[in-house]
């Protein structure tokens, strides 16, 4: 197990450097001028110029990169271009944002795909047909559709929740929640389709198994045996729509935090990379691959606690 | 398993549930006389809380709260007093005496004297933000006594007192001037930084030393930055919001949404523009006829009614209304007679037209780009237009790759569109077009003051438009939503109202 830790932390940072750095030599062939953008269209070729030796974009690309490396092999991530704020800085306050609502849509889609996958596997006929036909639709409607009216329908209209901002949890547990509840249902959407159907499928297997007959010969009740049994069976090929969808709720959640106007990752990411600022976009690219090799990780782990077998293996 | 997910899947909606309909996370609008939060959208994050970093157009708000500037504009753009009570100019226009209040103190508790002036001063004309770009004429500055401060100029430079009225004369405290641990001024309001989050939300409290505590009627001021025009709409409807500056399609949601629109002006001219004038690329733009051909080619009361969607003002000038250099005559010298720029062309013997290359700007601004290719078609301009990236439009445009482009720039103070336009090695003068009758009526501005600045401010804009500088379509309007609960007066050289025009409405 330890071993197998290893080797997947080794690849994580490998991977890491490796998407960062063809990310550094992309930056640098946008053909923007970064300095110009900085200082404002008023400013002079002069100031310009002072910019851009200030951020050191006069310095030949190979020597920018070995610098870049060295800063953040240890740890620092350096200053946004155009804010000054340190990137740590920025990608800790982004990075609960993005978080907050990703878990919150993980968690409606895993209790609603649960719910309605079972049920539908369970129940079969005009049901499950229902269900079905749902999943799709949803998966149909576009993410931003989505988002765009509920903020308008719940918070424009009703007044019910803010229609922007985040608050941390830290200030307030109950605005934390109310600030992420639209954001966290808006991207929910899709992901419930795939994992219900994922899970009515693998659901419906199980199900018809010796072991599913012998439990209710022996008087087990129905929803024992749904829940409690065949749910942990079927529940890995779920499992491993739910990890994919994590790291495609990350791309979702670029335009649910704009329709929100919350300053996630994926909102801050589009932000640096129109604006050119590099120390930002590289930064988010690495805390993005670090999650991706995290979630795949905690995803194996899971497997296995679900299922004995894969830890035997 | 599941049930733990039930229990806390039900925990969570509960939750939401019973906040519902409690208070606005983004602080609750402005309520009466009484004062009360202000909250307000800024499109774009700050640059810096250093002042030798601080950015200028829409981030000058960022900074009002926390920074008294030494002057201040009023409602009509004349400049008054603030930290400074009064200013005088040696015979020279290189010497700028500023008597300072002696009641002021910084957060910090430290006062703010002369000295403070200087070292602030110095500090922000030291760096490379937009603001520090405005403080570049000054020399030095001395600190003859505490209340007393000198500012040297290496030339006259007759923006310094507006751009003093705005953040390049904002003062900080010398113990703070990097502002690495939060802003340290003087203003009217101090940063809550606990209460706020970089790149989304500023939190200002009241200041309850500041001198001038009547023209800040608010207890607290909140600026969000949103940068998505949905959001903040959104946000402006909901209440969340009381006041953004915000992109014309959105006037008729947010005016039925019971929202206040204030239409303005802040001095941006958009149109032609003919950045080779001495003709280095294209030969023909170097005859003064051509230039002109080319002002009356275009309909800009059609562009400005389909293409802008009403949103401008017709105009042939690159000083704005509320600037000394604007003439209304002016704007009649041109108007649309495609037959005339036919007859001008050929007198300038390019009867059969003439070919030129531009940038293709049908990603941004596709209607702006269908009638320009269009109307000079009419008259014989042939335009081939180069596809870029919009990345690359404006480095393409200061290397001077283009002899002309669609383009829009400029300020309400003359001095600015000067600096930007008109000097040899102005930043928008691209191909360095030097014009001896312009430079020399330049001069004489700097050294002039009232009325005869005035006269000559006009002088030069009557040569530059008799001279067909540029062929501009319209001033471009601005638009400010707000909501019913505060009162709001935009302001001459302010691209967004300052804090101080902003009013609980009862």
């Amino acid at each position: 197990m330890v071993s197998f830790l290893l080797r997947r932390l080794l690849a994580g940072i490998t991977l890491v450097l490796l998407v960062a750095s063809a990310t550094f030599v992309m930056l640098n062939f946008t053909g923007a001028d970064i300095a110009r953008n900085i200082v404002g269209e008023t400013a002079t070729p002069e100031q310009a110029w002072a910019k851009a030796t200030e951020l050191g974009l006069d310095e030949p690309l190979a020597l920018r990169y070995i610098e870049w490396l060295g800063a953040t092999l240890t740890g620092d991530l350096g200053k946004s271009w155009f804010t000054t704020v340190p990137v740590g800085t920025t990608l800790q306050t982004a990075l609960p944002v993005t978080l907050s609502i990703i878990l919150g849509a993980l968690i409606i889609s895993a209790l609603v795909s649960v719910v309605l996958g079972s049920l539908a596997a369970v129940r079969a006929g005009w049901f499950d047909k229902t269900v079905q036909f749902s999943a799709v639709l949803a998966d149909a409607v576009p993410g931003f559709l989505v988002a765009l009216a509920l903020a308008l329908v719940i918070a424009v209209n009703f007044g019910w929740l803010p229609a922007t901002g985040y608050v941390p949890y830290q200030r307030s547990v109950v605005e934390w929640l109310r600030s992420i509840t639209l954001p966290s249902i808006a991207l929910a959407f899709g992901a419930i389709a795939a994992t219900t159907l994922q899970l009515r499928g693998s659901m419906f297997d199980v199900l018809q198994r010796d072991y599913v007959r012998t439990l209710r010969s022996r008087g087990l009740t129905e929803n024992s045996i749904v829940f409690k049994h065949a749910l942990r069976n079927a529940a890995p090929p779920a499992l491993t729509v739910l990890s994919l969808q994590f790291i495609g709720l990350v791309g979702g959640a670029v335009i649910v935090e704009k329709v929100f106007g919350l300053r996630g990752i994926g909102s801050l990411a589009t932000a640096a990379a129109v604006q050119g600022d590099a120390p930002v976009v590289l930064g988010v690219v690495i805390v993005m691959v670090l999650l991706v090799v995290a979630v795949n990780l905690v995803a194996d782990l899971a497997y296995g606690w679900l299922n004995p077998k894969v830890r035997a293996e | 398993m599941i049930k733990k997910l039930a229990v806390a899947g039900t925990a969570v909606l509960a939750l939401t549930l019973s906040a519902c309909g409690g208070g606005d996370t983004g602080g609750t609008p402005g309520e009466g006389a009484t004062g009360g939060t202000l909250t307000l959208s800024i499109s774009q994050d700050m640059k810096s809380w250093d002042l030798a970093e601080a950015g200028l157009g829409h981030s000058e708000q960022y900074y009002q709260p926390v920074f008294d500037p030494l002057l201040r504009l009023d409602q009509q753009g004349e400049v008054k007093e603030n930290l400074a009570t009064s200013w005088t100019y040696d015979p020279a226009l290189t010497t700028l005496t500023l008597k300072l209040r002696t009641d002021v103190k910084f957060s910090d508790g430290s006062a703010l004297d002369s000295t403070a002036v200087k070292t602030s001063l110095l500090h922000a004309k030291a760096g490379t933000g937009e603001s520090a770009a405005k403080l570049k004429s000054i020399d030095d500055v001395q600190a003859p006594d505490p209340s007393t401060a000198v500012v040297k100029l290496t030339a006259p430079d007759p923006g310094l007192l507006r751009n003093f009225a705005n953040v390049p004369g904002m003062i900080a405290s010398s113990t703070a001037l990097t502002a690495a641990s939060g802003p340290v001024g003087s203003g009217p309001y101090k940063l809550d930084a606990s209460a706020s989050t970089a790149g989304t939300e500023y939190v200002f409290v009241g200041n309850p030393d500041y001198w001038n505590k009547k023209d800040f009627p608010f207890d607290t001021i909140v600026m969000k930055t949103l940068d998505d025009p949905t959001a903040e709409t959104n946000a402006l409807l909901a209440g969340q919001v009381d006041g953004a500056s915000i992109t014309p399609d959105r006037i008729p949601a947010l005016e039925g949404g019971g929202l206040d629109i204030t239409k303005f002006y802040s001095g941006i001219v958009e149109g032609l523009y003919i950045w080779d004038r001495a003709g280095k690329i294209t030969p023909a733009l170097a005859d003064v006829r051509v230039r002109q051909a080319l002002n009356y080619a275009f309909d800009t009361k059609a562009i400005v009614k389909v293409a802008k969607k009403g949103l401008g003002e017709t105009t042939t000038q690159h000083f704005a209304p509320d600037s000394e250099a604007f003439s209304a005559d002016l704007d009649k010298k041109y108007g649309y007679d495609p037959a005339k720029a036919k007859a001008l062309l050929a007198e300038a013997g390019y009867a059969g037209g003439f070919d030129v290359v531009m940038p293709d700007i049908s990603t941004l601004f596709p209607e702006a780009q269908a009638a320009m290719v269009e109307q000079l078609g009419a008259v014989g301009v042939r335009v081939q237009l180069d596809k870029i990236p919009f990345s690359q439009f404006m480095p393409s445009l200061l290397q001077g790759k283009y002899a002309l482009s669609y383009f829009k720039t400029g300020s309400t103070d003359p001095w600015n569109v000067i600096q930007l336009l008109v000097k040899e090695k102005a930043t928008w003068n691209p191909l360095g077009y030097k014009d001896d009758h312009a430079l020399d009526l330049v001069n004489r501005i700097s050294l002039a003051t009232g009325e005869e600045q005035d006269k000559l401010y006009k002088e030069l804009n009557e040569y530059m438009v008799d001279q067909a500088w540029d062929a501009p379509w319209n001033f471009v309007q601005d638009v400010y939503a707000s909501s019913k609960r505060v009162q709001v007066t935009t302001q001459p050289y302010s691209m967004l109202p300052p804090i101080y025009n902003f009013k609980p409405a009862s």
